[in-house]
């Protein structure tokens, strides 16, 4: 493996000021599962590494405060599908979470890390997405809060500048019921990076959120606020146009391995069926 | 202490060790002095290598020695267990994907990394065949070197060679109904869990090499014909290896190391990373094309098939394979007209070998998915077609050849039985059943020295490699059940071949009948000398004194070895040896160099669900049914069907080598070449067992560890063809291509 130095600032200010000053050269270890990975493969190359788990302000954890949910950047995807407030406000959250890798994989990912490799494929930006999220960063210029749909570029690219690092995901608890899930396509039932991730939300008021990933650059959303979509009443055909427009977005490519557009793409279409049929379903047994 | 232990299922001798990790694999060992390699490749599929410049490698810290074939005596050694056509490394061409040009030795594993990536080649990238249709091209470039064939007629060709083999009149058969397809199996590979790992280091005037070999004695061999030494010079070690399935049975990078190790003066150690072992060992891929005659009352009339089977760029055992996999390939059933034509077709991938069914599977899954559209065009049942032409025990249906040596009838009608056959399937479900038959093995040597110590504990000597299949065990219990010693006083010590007499190799589910057998034997003539002692001390007439599981029977009354054994040895002590040898010499007018010393038998069925709208293949019900004579272990007899049937879902369902446009695997490792895990099994598994005591080996076993895996694609093909309603006549049976073989059938 390339050699590197390896550094475990304790506060947030000093992990920013090794990360400003190393640039492109540093890089930021919460979990390593994914950049371990490229240490090893040698398609990352840092001259530093600046391991967060020693920083007290980040400390993993999920709590509520003023309306939102705050979910330390540094919590792994096990403490995430297991967190009572995120089940309860955000179950396609959860259910992403609990579907990242493996049972040891999910024990060492953060949420943090998923958002900031970037991966088309990444499992929890698609609920993420649909629940509105913010990205809260700190930098050398202090702490900016990012939208979480201008936050994708495209993959292993994020908006972060030098010396930012993401300290926090916030998520705004909805006001009116809502009802939520994530489904993804793999080529086996144990552990695969998916071919599409897909997250919806309806909420009381009839807006449907979708966002997909896995079939272009980047995660995509989509909101539906007709009302259309969220109505288990109007009748297939009126919602058909509808959905078409919803995943205008996806290109997936062709030199994929994983599957193909054309398989991709009809997959899109079932998975959002069958992910609009459960949320509604939640979203009615939750407001009976 | 006359209980039977044969029959039962102690805890696996060794087993502790490898799961709590105390185990020692090659990949654990670590030697004082050792210098780690790396193996220095091209990105491409076929090069010709202009030249190689060291200097910047050598430069590094730590790095002791680059060497290439350059380095090495000229003309360049070569190897292989069928053709001495694999140099030791790649001379002036590279002909695969991850052929090695050079290997790099160093202190650490790092610097020999850093060192690999510095080794500058410069090479000219060539056209590359790597499909069956390009490598049979007659303008193809050629993969072999003709002048490496001299005499043969297929020399100009990527034909290596040809298998053809029949009985009857194909051409003059009439039959009511012919049906014909072409069905593929995919290139796969082992992935055993262990790395493939070799360490070699000079030891006096000889050298000692470690390998995560099968084979011991075989690579013993390579390694003293490459280097010029006797065999007494040089010492194999086996450490039992994680995982071999065919894949480790011949010599790979051990000439390689060897010659490495000698050049450096110093022990030097290669671990080959799940990337690199792709790259070494695979699975050959095949085409079949299948006609069956059948007439309408379900009598098979021919079988017409012809297997092309893409093997690599050298022959390894790969050609074996072809034609001894292919041999059986009309089937357990009787056919009166056969033909069969399998060639082994030479291509710049990585060289095929032995894998677990050894070329059965392949043509297992034409023929069997061919008997079902045979079976569906004159409107019979999968089932009843299976049982009305299967061969009887003692019918020659192979006419030349062992006749059945069971009633495989029983096999068939339990599976169906466990599978419910007939009954009604819920909607979106299918069944499938397949009969799956390998030819055991054809040749043999396996040596045993069995020693009683002077306290009735007992050392088993056999060179047979327990790579998980749980030789160790059966050979102890063997033991133990006639000695009479209990099982924990068995020692059975295996991988050394400076100290383990000679066995010929670990494969084709033999141990546990010709080593068993040689084991039985040399704990036989310890019972012998058991005898003479007892008729001694007791003066009585020998003929009237029996040993029987560790009970010595003299006229008035039974005595322990012990009391036996103590006795007998006297003041001095000492011990009783006994010594076991198992011959099955090749017989030159067989097709195949010999008759099989048993057949493999297994039926597979399964229930399966399709989803529709996304291709998902769900199997519900696994049933898998062997016929192994009799099981000396029942637990790791199941262990084995298991294990076989869920790699055999591997290739079924989801495992396939990707190439890019020139030849290169683009999903090389785990990522991108999926195997079935845990999560991926079958909802329910049912492995049985028929046991008539009818097999050659010890107690009437027969081998039996590669049965379950050779009919599963075909059975589970059937299963899926049923829920959808359309053949699919390609492997893996992926999400996708179940998927995109509704879409076509809905637009069609
Ligand atoms: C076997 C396996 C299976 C996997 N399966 C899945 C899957 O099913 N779904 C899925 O989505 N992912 C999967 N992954 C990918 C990976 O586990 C996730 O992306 C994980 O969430 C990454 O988190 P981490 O803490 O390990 O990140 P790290 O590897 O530590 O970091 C990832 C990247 O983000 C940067 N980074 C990390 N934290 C911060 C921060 N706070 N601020 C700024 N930059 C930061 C790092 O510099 C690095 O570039 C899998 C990985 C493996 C090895």
């Amino acid at each position: 493996m390339h050699t590197f130095a390896y550094v475990r600032p304790t506060t947030v200010a000093e992990a920013v000021a090794i990360l400003d000053a190393g640039g492109r050269d540093a890089r930021v270890l919460a979990g390593g599962t994914d950049l371990v990975i490229r240490l090893r493969d040698g398609s990352a190359t840092p001259t530093t590494v600046i391991d967060l788990k020693r920083i007290a302000d980040l400390r993993p954890g999920v709590r509520e405060e003023g309306g939102r949910l705050t979910i330390s950047a540094t919590t792994v995807m096990t403490d995430v599908a297991a967190d009572p407030l995120v089940r309860r406000h955000f179950p396609a959250l959860a259910e992403a979470a609990a579907v990242v890798g493996s049972v040891q994989i999910r024990n060492r990912a953060t949420l943090g890390g998923n958002v900031c490799n970037a991966s088309p494929a990444a499992d929890t930006a698609t609920p993420l997405l649909v629940f509105d999220a913010t990205v809260v960063a700190e930098g050398p210029g202090g702490t900016r809060r990012i939208a979480i749909d201008d936050f994708f570029v495209r993959s292993g690219v994020t908006t972060l500048q030098r010396g930012e690092l993401v300290t926090a995901i916030e998520l705004p608890i909805p006001a009116v019921a809502t009802g939520s899930a994530h489904v993804r396509r793999t080529r086996r039932r144990g552990h695969d990076l998916a071919s599409v991730t897909l997250s919806v939300r309806v909420d009381a008021l009839g807006v449907t959120r979708f966002a997909y990933g896995s079939v272009g650059p980047r995660p995509v959303l989509a909101v539906d606020d007709t009302g259309v979509l969220a109505d288990p009443a109007v009748p297939a055909e009126a919602r058909s146009a509808i959905l078409e427009r919803m995943f205008a977005d996806a290109s997936p490519s062709p030199r994929s391995m994983r599957a193909s557009p054309a398989y991709r793409l009809a997959m899109l279409r079932v998975l959002g069926a069958r992910a609009l049929r459960s949320a509604i379903e939640q979203l009615a047994a939750g407001s009976d | 202490m006359s209980a039977t232990i044969i029959g039962t299922s102690p805890n696996r001798v060794g087993g502790i060790g490898r799961v709590t990790g105390s185990q020692q694999y090659v990949a654990d060992l670590r030697l004082a002095d050792v210098l780690e390699a790396r193996l220095v490749t091209l990105d491409c599929a076929r090069a010709r290598i202009i030249s190689i410049d060291a200097s910047a490698a050598l430069a590094l810290p730590g790095v002791r020695l680059v060497m290439t074939a350059a380095d090495l005596p000229q003309p360049v050694p070569r190897f292989g267990p069928q053709l001495e056509d694999r140099p030791v490394i790649a001379v002036g061409e590279t002909k695969y994907h991850g052929d090695p040009v050079a290997i790099v030795a160093a202190e650490t594993k790092d610097a020999a990394d850093a060192a690999a990536a510095l080794v500058r080649v410069e090479y000219e990238e060539l056209p590359a065949v790597f499909t069956l249709a390009a490598a049979l091209d007659p303008a193809a470039p050629l993969v072999q070197d003709p002048a490496l064939r001299p005499g043969d007629r297929l020399a100009s060709t990527n034909v290596l060679r040809e298998h053809p083999i029949g009985w009857g009149d194909v051409d003059a058969a009439v039959a009511d109904v012919v049906v014909e397809h072409t069905y593929t199996f995919p290139m796969v590979t082992h992935f055993a869990i262990e790395p493939h790992a070799y360490i070699a280091a000079p030891d006096g005037d000889g050298i000692a090499v470690w390998s995560t070999i099968q084979h011991p004695n075989w690579l013993q061999k390579v390694i003293a014909k490459v280097l010029g030494m006797p065999l007494a010079k040089v010492r194999v070690f086996a450490p039992d290896p994680g995982g071999g399935f065919g894949g480790k049975q011949h010599a790979k990078y051990e000439p390689l190391v060897a010659l490495a190790a000698i050049r450096a003066g110093r022990p030097v150690r290669l671990v080959l990373s799940l990337e690199e072992t792709f790259q070494a060992v695979r699975r050959a891929s095949c085409e079949v094309r299948v006609r069956t005659g059948v007439n309408r009352d379900g009598a098979l009339v021919f079988e017409d098939i012809a297997a092309d089977y893409l093997i690599g760029a050298y022959a390894d055992i790969a050609d074996r394979v072809v034609g001894k996999g292919s041999y059986p390939a009309a089937g357990p059933y009787t056919v009166p007209n056969v033909r069969i034509l399998a060639r082994s077709v030479l291509s710049h991938t990585v060289p095929s070998t032995a894998f677990r069914g050894f070329g059965n599977p392949q043509v297992n899954w034409a023929v069997e998915s061919n008997l079902d559209e045979a079976a569906l065009a004159i409107g019979m049942d999968r089932l009843e077609i299976r049982l009305r032409n299967i061969a009887h025990r003692g019918d020659a249906f192979i006419p030349f050849d062992t006749p059945a040596d069971g009633e495989w009838s029983q096999t068939v009608t339990r599976a169906a039985e466990l599978i419910g056959w007939g009954s009604p399937l819920p909607p979106g479900r299918g069944r499938g059943i397949a009969l799956g038959i390998k030819s055991g093995p054809t040749t043999g040597l396996s040596y045993s020295t069995v020693r009683l110590l002077g306290d009735g504990s007992v050392i088993v000597f056999a060179g047979t490699s327990d790579m998980g299949q749980g030789a160790r065990t059966v050979f102890a219990q063997i033991a133990a059940q006639e000695l009479g010693a209990p099982l924990d006083w068995v020692t059975v010590v295996m991988g050394d071949t400076a100290i383990v007499p000679y066995d010929q190799q670990t494969s084709a589910s033999r141990s546990t009948v010709l080593m068993g057998n040689s084991v039985l034997m040399a704990c036989r003539s310890i019972q012998a000398q058991l005898r003479t002692m007892a008729a001694r001390l007791h003066a009585v007439d020998e003929a009237l004194v029996g040993v029987d599981r560790g009970v010595v029977h003299l006229p008035d009354r039974d005595l322990s070895v012990i009391d036996v054994l103590k006795p007998g040895l006297g003041r001095l002590g000492g011990e009783l040896t006994g010594n076991g040898e198992v011959r099955k010499d090749a017989d030159p007018s067989h097709p195949l160099s010999g008759a099989p010393a048993f057949f493999e038998f297994n039926c597979t069925a399964i229930e399966a669900e399709v989803d529709r709208e996304t291709g998902d293949v769900t199997i519900v019900r696994h049933v898998t049914v062997s016929d192994v004579g009799r099981a000396l272990n029942p637990l790791q007899v199941r262990t084995q069907d298991e294990g076989a049937a869920i790699q055999g879902l591997g290739h079924t369902l989801m495992e396939h080598y990707i190439f890019d446009e020139v030849g290169r695997i683009r999903n090389l490792g785990a990522i991108d070449y999926r195997i079935p895990t845990s999560m991926d099994l079958p909802l329910d598994l049912v492995s049985e067992t028929i046991e008539n005591a009818d097999g050659p080996g010890p107690y009437g076993s027969k081998g039996m560890s590669e049965g379950a895996l050779l009919c599963v694609a075909a059975a589970v093909g059937a299963a899926v063809r049923e829920a959808i309603r359309v053949p699919i006549r390609d492997l893996p049976l992926t999400p996708e291509r179940v998927w995109r073989a509704l879409q076509e059938r809905e637009t069609a």
